[in-house]
Parts: C-alpha cells; sequence; structure tokens
C-alpha cells in the first residue's frame, strides 16, 4: 500500500497497489465486458485494454471520488464504447460487399445460465445487458451504476426494469415457444 | 415448462458464475506488474488552478487598490482654502450654514483673466443672504460702482423664503475685486468660474482681415492697369466689392467678440432661506487612504460587473454549447449500445 497526499489540508487516504487492485476486480471488469461484447474473446481483448489504460492512468486514480471497481468500469465502459464505433465503422465499410451474418453466442458465455436465459440476455441490446451486468451481476448501488453509465438514478432504474420486461417477455416466448 | 419469473431470472443471474480464463488472469498479472509509465507532467487540474487564480486575483486586486489609496493619500490638497474652494464648488446640500470666510473672499473665485488676452470669463454665485432687498440693491450697486451693467434682474419675495437671480457685465479688469465684493453679501452657497480663452479665434480673423486687405490692394493695382477691357473690369470691380464687403463683416466681428470679451459675465443667485454648505476637514492621511481605496475599490467592481454583463452571453453561449455537445455524445453512445 503507498500513501498519498491528496489535498492540502493533510488528510491523507490510503491507495492500493494496481496489482492489488487488478486481481481483485479481474472478474468485474470482464463480466461486464462479456455482457456487453456478448464475445468471450473480445472481452478478454478489452479487458486487457482497460488494465494497460488503468496503468498508464493510475496516478489520476482518486478513492475520494469513488471505488477502484468503479474507476475501472468506466475506463472499460470506454473502451467497450470505441469497439463498438470502430466495428460500426467497419461493418459500414463492408456493408456493401459482407452479407449480414447473425451473431452466434457460445454456450455457457455468461456464466451458466439457463440456456433460455443465456438466449434471451443475448437477444438483448448492449445497453439492456451493460444495466442488468452493473445492477444485477455485480450489484452496484443505483448512483454507482448511474454514474458509470453517465445518467440519472432515475433514468438508470427505468432502463434496468424496461431491460428485464423484455428479458422476461423473451425468456416466455421461447418457452412458449 | 414453467414460465420463468422475475426474481428467478435475478437469482440466477446474480448467482451465476462468469470468470476471466487462466490466459486473461496472466496476461493482466502481467500488465499489472510491468512498472508504469513516467507520468509526462503533474497534471494540474482546472480546480485547482481556479482555487488558487481566484484567491490570488482578489489580493492582488486589494493590494493594488490599497497602495494606490495609499500613495494618492500623500497628495495634500494645498491648502485649506483650496479644500473650502473645492467644496464651494459643489452644489450645496450640506446641513450647516457657515459665515463666508475671509479666504474664501480672496480664494474661490478668484481665478484672473490673463491680461492682454481675449477671454470668455463667466462666474455664477449662489449666495445666502440675510434681506434680500438690500442684498440686490447692494449687488446693483456694486455693478455700478465697478463701470458694469445689469443685464437682467429678477427679484421675487415671499413670507418665508425669497430669491433675485440676475445677470450682470462687469470689466474684465474689475471682475476679480467685483466677485470679492458680490461674495461678501451674503454666505456662498454654490460658486462656478469659467474661463474660455479666445485668442486664437481673434487671432485667425485678424490674418483673414490682412488677408482681405492684400485681396483688395491686389484688385486695385490691377483696376489701374489702362489694358483692361471693359468685361475684365467689371469682373475686377465686382471682386473687389465682394473682399471689401467682406472685410467689412470680418471687422464687425472681430469687434463685437472684442466688446464681448471686455465684460465678464456674472450671474447672482440671491435666496434668503437656503442652507449654506459645511466644508470638511481635512479627513488625515488614514483616512484619505481609506477613502481613496474605497473608490477603486468601486472602480474594480463597476469593471467587474460591466465584464460580467458583456460576458453574461458569451457564458451562457459556452454553456449551451457543452451542454449541447454532451447531449449529442450520450445519444451517440445510446445509439451504438441500442445497436449492438
Amino acid at each position: 500500500m503507498r500513501r498519498r497526499r491528496i489535498s492540502d489540508v493533510h488528510v491523507v487516504a490510503e491507495v492500493p497497489s494496481f496489482e492489488s487492485v487488478a486481481k481483485r476486480h479481474l472478474d468485474d471488469v470482464h463480466a461486464y465486458l462479456v455482457y456487453m461484447t456478448r464475445d468471450r474473446e473480445i472481452a478478454e481483448d478489452l479487458t486487457a485494454e482497460t488494465f494497460e489504460r488503468a496503468l498508464r492512468q493510475w496516478r489520476r486514480f482518486d478513492p475520494r471520488r469513488g471505488s477502484a471497481r468503479t474507476w475501472l468500469c468506466q475506463l472499460a465502459r470506454t473502451i467497450a464504447l470505441d469497439h463498438f464505433r470502430a466495428e460500426q465503422r467497419r461493418r459500414r465499410r463492408e456493408g456493401a460487399w459482407a452479407v449480414h451474418q447473425p451473431v452466434e453466442v457460445e454456450d455457457g458465455l455468461f456464466g451458466g445460465l439457463s440456456p433460455e436465459l443465456e438466449r434471451a440476455l443475448a437477444g438483448l441490446s448492449a445497453g439492456e445487458r451493460e444495466v442488468i451486468a452493473l445492477r444485477v451481476l455485480l450489484d452496484l448501488d443505483i448512483e454507482t451504476a448511474a454514474r458509470i453509465l453517465g445518467i440519472s438514478p432515475t433514468a438508470c432504474t427505468t432502463r434496468l426494469s424496461r431491460a428485464l420486461k423484455k428479458l422476461e417477455e423473451r425468456m416466455n416466448a421461447d418457452v412458449a415457444a | 415448462m414453467s414460465q420463468p419469473d422475475h426474481e428467478a431470472i435475478l437469482d440466477q443471474i446474480s448467482a451465476s458464475k462468469l470468470e476471466a480464463s487462466p490466459e486473461l488472469r496472466a496476461r493482466v498479472r502481467a500488465i499489472a506488474t510491468s512498472t508504469p509509465p513516467e507520468a509526462p507532467r503533474r497534471a494540474v487540474s482546472w480546480r485547482r488552478i481556479a482555487l488558487v487564480a481566484a484567491p490570488a486575483c482578489l489580493a492582488v486586486a486589494a493590494a493594488v487598490t490599497l497602495a494606490a489609496g495609499v500613495l494618492d493619500s500623500g497628495k495634500q490638497r494645498p491648502t485649506q482654502a483650496a479644500g473650502r474652494e473645492r467644496a464651494a464648488t459643489l452644489s450645496a446640500s450640506a446641513d450647516q450654514a457657515i459665515p463666508a470666510p475671509k479666504a474664501t473672499r480672496t480664494g474661490s473665485a478668484d481665478l484672473p483673466s490673463t491680461s492682454g488676452r481675449a477671454q470668455r470669463y463667466e462666474a455664477e454665485l449662489r449666495l445666502k443672504v440675510g434681506d434680500l432687498s438690500s442684498a440686490t440693491k447692494r449687488a446693483l450697486r456694486l455693478t455700478r460702482d465697478f463701470h458694469g451693467y445689469v443685464r437682467s434682474v429678477e427679484y421675487g419675495s415671499g413670507a418665508e423664503r425669497g430669491s433675485a437671480t440676475m445677470v450682470v457685465r462687469v470689466p474684465v479688469g474689475s471682475v476679480q475685486k467685483a466677485i470679492v465684493e458680490y461674495s461678501a453679501i451674503g454666505q456662498i452657497l454654490d460658486q462656478h468660474v469659467s474661463i474660455e480663452d479666445v485668442q486664437p479665434q481673434v487671432d485667425r480673423r485678424f490674418r483673414q482681415m490682412q488677408a482681405q486687405r492684400d485681396a483688395i490692394a491686389k484688385l486695385q493695382a490691377k483696376l489701374e492697369s489702362p489694358s483692361l477691357t471693359p468685361a475684365e473690369r467689371r469682373v475686377l470691380e465686382n471682386r473687389l466689392v465682394a473682399a471689401r464687403r467682406e472685410l467689412v463683416a470680418l471687422q464687425r466681428a472681430q469687434a463685437a467678440l472684442k466688446r464681448e470679451t471686455s465684460y465678464a459675465t456674472v450671474s447672482l443667485d440671491l435666496r434668503s432661506t437656503e442652507k449654506a454648505i459645511v466644508v470638511p476637514d481635512d479627513p488625515g492621511r488614514i483616512g484619505r487612504a481609506l477613502h481613496r481605496s474605497g473608490e477603486i475599490l468601486a472602480d474594480e467592481a463597476k469593471v467587474l460587473i460591466y465584464v460580467l454583463i458583456v460576458g453574461s452571453p458569451f457564458f451562457v453561449l459556452g454553456a449551451l454549447a457543452f451542454a449541447g455537445a454532451r447531449l449529442r455524445r450520450r445519444q451517440s453512445e445510446a445509439r451504438l449500445l441500442s445497436t449492438s
């Protein structure tokens, strides 16, 4: 643990080492990115990229403004958005020649859920899966999740409620079929 | 198969195990144990800059104010009489009447005209008098004594208050003495003296007259030539007449200006009830420093308010642009996430 002077009034805060933070929150960041991307390989690449960037920016981390997990999730989100933008550009470039392929979701991608739930989750949009990952999987409180998403807590609650409703509908439809 | 309920879905998701692969774990461990790159320079946040800059600006403004106030406070007014003069030229709004001091009689209106130069000399005196009627008579008598004349008099007297307004013309050579004598009629409430130098105008007109005289002499010389045709002679004669007429006009204007500047105009406003002004005491160096500092602070506040008023539309526009860009970015992110 190292000590950092974080204000001029001699308040000293404990800042954990980057190594311990990486070890503790790797699974969380990885799970969040799996939910966002629906692709384990891409999620692993983005997770590694997230920790690379986090290492570069570790000096800027201020524990007073939020936990290390929140900070890492914010970084992971930025990197995932960059990835989606790049993908969108690529798809636009190749759109004239490429045939649109439905996304194949590997079994057990979301970590041992029922096949109906896996399929229903995969059918949601990245934004909907993201809010489920933050609120349900990572069990973040509403304010922290809203902060990561850059929206108000009310909007976050609404988004989660809609996502779960959609998820339930899809699962019911799947079961009925 | 039964329909899945809401709680069951949540339980299933929160109970799921989504762990990183050993390869990813090793990859991240390698990243975490590597040496972080050197920070280029300590980045200073805007918040910190503002936190330092705002008190620094205030401190500088306060220091400048205080320094200017202290420096200016050292500039003593020449004399107490001069202070009274300054005070006496302000409009009367004081609470207590003071008798006209001796210094005022020889000081406040004692602005001499420059002899040998044409100047418009105008003076205004507002006086508090005891007996309006006798004061008015005395002013008129003084005007006659100084070989001046009265241009207008307006006299009105009621049960409690009365006033007399007169405009007199006094020879410039005697005006200083006349003003001192007028001031002695009562207590000075307000006075104003203005001198306008019109000598450049006199000189310019003199040069124009000289030029006209030269032109007339040349025209006369040309007319004496025997070789002139009748038409040419007629043209020259017409020009000669016009030049003489112009010269006469210039001479008249010059004479009028000289007459005007040979007399000073003194406006006397005599009042029988109005309160006289109080000449403030010299407040001392500390008092002057504080007063001056206050004035500078007020000026700084004016500048600040001006900057705020002028800059506020730009601040609002900037804030709107910032909010718009943020909204656009969020909408773009939402679109991106809904299609991914």
